[in-house]
């Protein structure tokens, strides 16, 4: 892989990260709101792995391997939510959840 | 036996067949319906039956030199060359081809039966899912060829009989015993896992140099190298594997779960904590004995500790007075005698009282299932009696089954007995008073064996219930009248001591002896071997004679014979020598009294304080923060952005 594709690969993550903050901070389904925090944790990895080969080594691998462990656990915690929420029968909105304030 | 395909082929089918039949049953159960239930958890275990038979073809077709074969499936674990090297392996070879065909010849039998004795239960499902898993867990168990791998057996055959155990997970006491077998099989597990870091650590090749592998060829051909005979580390690693055995095995100190097992469906008694499960300690001290023919005090003490439970439940499963838990004593007791054969060096003749043990007892269990369905759930001899009128099959396997275990001349029970008795007049610790006590313990087989028999199915009615007894269906009766018919004839075609017709004399040891090998004790000289069977045979006799007397002519009845006695024995025997009060006065009630203190004076003084102060302190502090809690995700992920993008920012403008 020649240099010239670094600003590439960067830019596409830079782009994914940013298309997953937007879709956090608009979208209201929790379900949209959690795939964009996906979404960003992936450009993130993207960015990890890219300068991990530009400067030749493995440190990007190992900590992408990391984030894809936290993605992992959050996913099972943050999807457990979900569907607790949604059993009990309300409307599936963030704005709406937030009983938690008090 | 040099076709590795076919032979790992064979292999392969008979671990997936078990496991096939359990997630099939266990994920589909419910859809399924029961007429397939009832197919599918017997049949995988039959089809591993007949596969177990091709296997003992094979290996029975093998000359002396080809009997074992170890086959690599796949690596588990591979760092190279002179590195853990660790694969999923199976060895096959005579001994754990006894094993596999006991495991689902007996198995197979058992499910058949579960078939009936399941048939009010709505969860059967479940019921043959778990019971296919224990199948599988001891066919690995067994079949292991690599340490790590008999580990995981040895741990799933633990948790599919705590599943067991707990089955009727309703009743509170069915649960608290699942839960008592499951931490005394962990004790055992512990033993073991660090019997085999032991091994990793001290393993050297004939170079001197260290091996970093607990596959199990590779240790017994180098164990002779890495230690020296009766040196300190073989002996640990002899008595942890023996502490591990013991707690599979239901040995004094960790005896105390099995009687309480009991709680469990009664084919599970059969299966698990009586014909297989529990002699998996027999096997492990069997499958090791390159390195305890090289530890003679871990040898010693198993021998003595064998033979000291076998007389210790000897004692217990006379006073008792439930059915299964008598017959629980009974296993606890034939075992020690295994313990004992396989703790001298007497590995065939423990290998041989295993299968027949297995198979009598077996059928002791499922005959007392007959008997527990008949009387409607009820346990207690006291209230049986006189169902032998009632139930004339069930009665007749049953008196089979008890003469085998009373060791009578030529039913199963008295080759595989006075085998191990003979064995005990030369060799192991004390020669002979352990042989000594093999007489007594000969003497109280034969006085519970026939005192259950007699209580239960002869006198007379002790309650209306046993007049609407009656025999069980075709599926609970055969399997036992089968089993009854083995056990009168399985030692003669075991072990027959003679050659006809083309049959080898004694087919079952000359078939073991190339496994043990050199390591194996020598047989008693003819004379010494005919004067033991023949006094074991009369203590034998005599115990039968002494129960005939007491409790089926009742002259002098048996509870004059009590009082007469010191009272300290039947109380002993009675409280089973009080080992429940002492584990829980000992460990239960300072376990909870800790705890207790610990919730009642340390928590409140010690950490509540500040724990509390802390949060008080926070929530003073926040009162004031409260307003940017809006509630509103988009409001923190807004801030996190800005925050992030500030931190970035300021880490640029520093670094740059």
């Amino acid at each position: 892989m020649s240099l010239d594709m670094f600003p590439w690969l960067i830019g596409l993550s830079t782009a994914l990260f940013m298309i997953g903050a937007l879709g956090v901070l608009i979208r209201r389904n929790p379900l949209v709101v959690f795939m964009s925090i996906e979404l960003m944790l992936n450009a993130v990895n993207l960015a990890f792995v890219t300068f991990g080969r530009f400067l030749n080594s493995e440190d990007g691998q190992i900590f992408a391997f990391m984030v894809i462990v936290v993605a992992a656990s959050e996913v099972v915690v943050g999807l457990a939510l979900i569907t607790t929420v949604f059993r009990t029968g309300r409307d599936m909105d963030v704005d709406d959840l937030s009983e938690m304030r008090e | 036996m040099t076709n590795v395909t076919l032979m790992g082929g064979l292999a392969g089918a008979l671990l997936l067949l078990p496991v096939i039949g359990c997630l099939l049953n266990g994920l589909l159960g419910d859809r399924l319906g029961r007429r397939w239930v009832n197919w599918i958890g017997p049949g995988v275990i039959g089809l591993a039956f007949v596969v177990a038979v091709l296997v003992l073809i094979q290996v029975v077709g093998a000359d002396d030199a080809h009997k074992s074969l170890t086959i690599r499936f796949w690596d588990w674990l591979n760092l190279g060359a002179g590195n853990l090297n660790v694969g999923f392996d199976v060895t096959i070879d005579p001994l754990a081809v006894v094993m596999i065909m006991v495991i689902t010849g007996v198995g197979f039998l058992i499910h058949v039966y579960s078939v009936g004795y399941m048939d009010h239960d709505p969860d059967v499902a479940r019921f043959f899912s778990y019971m296919n898993l224990f199948i599988f867990s001891m066919l690995m168990l067994v079949l292991a060829g690599d340490l790590l791998f008999l580990i995981i057996g040895w741990a799933l055959v633990a948790l599919s009989s705590y599943l067991l155990i707990g089955f009727w997970w309703r009743r509170p006491s069915a649960v608290q015993a699942a839960r008592k077998a499951f931490i005394t099989q962990v004790i055992g597990d512990v033993a073991l896992v660090i019997a085999a870091f032991l091994i990793l650590t001290s393993l050297k090749g004939q170079d001197g140099r260290g091996i970093f592998s607990i596959s199990l060829p590779t240790v017994f051909y180098n164990a002779q190298f890495s230690f020296a005979h009766g040196g300190v580390t073989i002996t640990a690693i002899c008595i942890l594997l023996a502490i591990g055995a013991f707690a599979k095995s239901a040995q004094f100190p960790l005896h105390t779960w099995l009687p309480d097992a009991m709680e469990g469906p009664t084919p599970v008694s059969a299966l698990i904590h009586a014909a297989t499960m529990v002699t998996a300690g027999v096997y492990l001290i069997a499958r090791f004995h390159t390195l305890f023919d090289m530890a003679p005090i871990a040898q010693g003490m198993v021998a003595c500790v064998g033979m000291g439970t076998a007389l210790m439940a000897g004692v217990i499963a006379l006073s008792q007075v439930d059915i299964k838990r008598v017959i629980a004593y009974s296993t606890m007791s034939q075992i020690g005698l295994m313990i004992f054969a396989v703790g001298i060096g007497a590995y065939t003749a423990g290998m041989f009282h295993f299968v027949t043990h297995a198979v009598f007892k077996a059928l002791l269990f499922m005959a007392a299932g007959n008997v527990i369905h008949a009387m409607n759930d009820e346990q207690d001899i006291r209230l049986m009696g006189g169902l032998g009128d009632r139930m004339r099959n069930t009665e007749r396997a049953f008196i089979a089954g008890s003469l085998a275990l009373a060791g009578i001349p030529f039913f199963a029970g008295w080759f595989s007995k006075e085998d191990i008795l003979g064995f005990g007049t030369v060799a192991g610790p004390l020669v002979p008073s352990l042989f000594i006590v093999g007489l007594i313990i000969n003497v109280l087989t034969g006085l519970y064996a026939i005192r259950l028999w007699a209580v239960v199915f002869r006198g007379e009615p002790q309650t209306a219930r046993v007049f609407q007894a009656h025999e069980p269906g075709r599926s609970m009766l055969w399997p036992v009248m089968l089993l009854g018919g083995l056990s009168v004839l399985l030692g003669i075609v075991l072990q027959w001591p003679f050659q006809i017709l083309g049959f080898s004399a004694h087919f079952l040891s000359s078939f073991l002896d190339p496994v043990f090998g050199a390591g194996a004790v020598a047989e008693p000289s003819t004379a010494k071997g005919a004067i033991a069977l023949a006094v074991g045979t009369i203590f034998s006799l005599v115990g039968v004679g002494m129960a005939y007397r007491l409790w089926y002519e009742k002259k002098p009845h048996a509870q004059e014979v009590v009082e007469r006695l010191p009272r300290l024995l039947p109380q002993l025997s009675w409280h089973k020598f009080y080992f429940d009060e002492l584990y829980d006065a000992v460990l239960v009630r300072p376990a909870l009294a800790v705890a207790g203190a610990a919730r009642r004076i340390v928590e409140p003084r010690v950490f509540d304080g500040w724990v509390r102060g802390i949060g008080q302190l926070f929530a003073d502090i926040s009162i004031d923060f409260r307003a940017i809690e809006t509630g509103l995700i988009r409001d923190y992920a807004t801030g996190m952005l800005v925050f992030a993008g500030v931190f970035v920012g300021v880490a640029y403008l520093i670094t740059r």
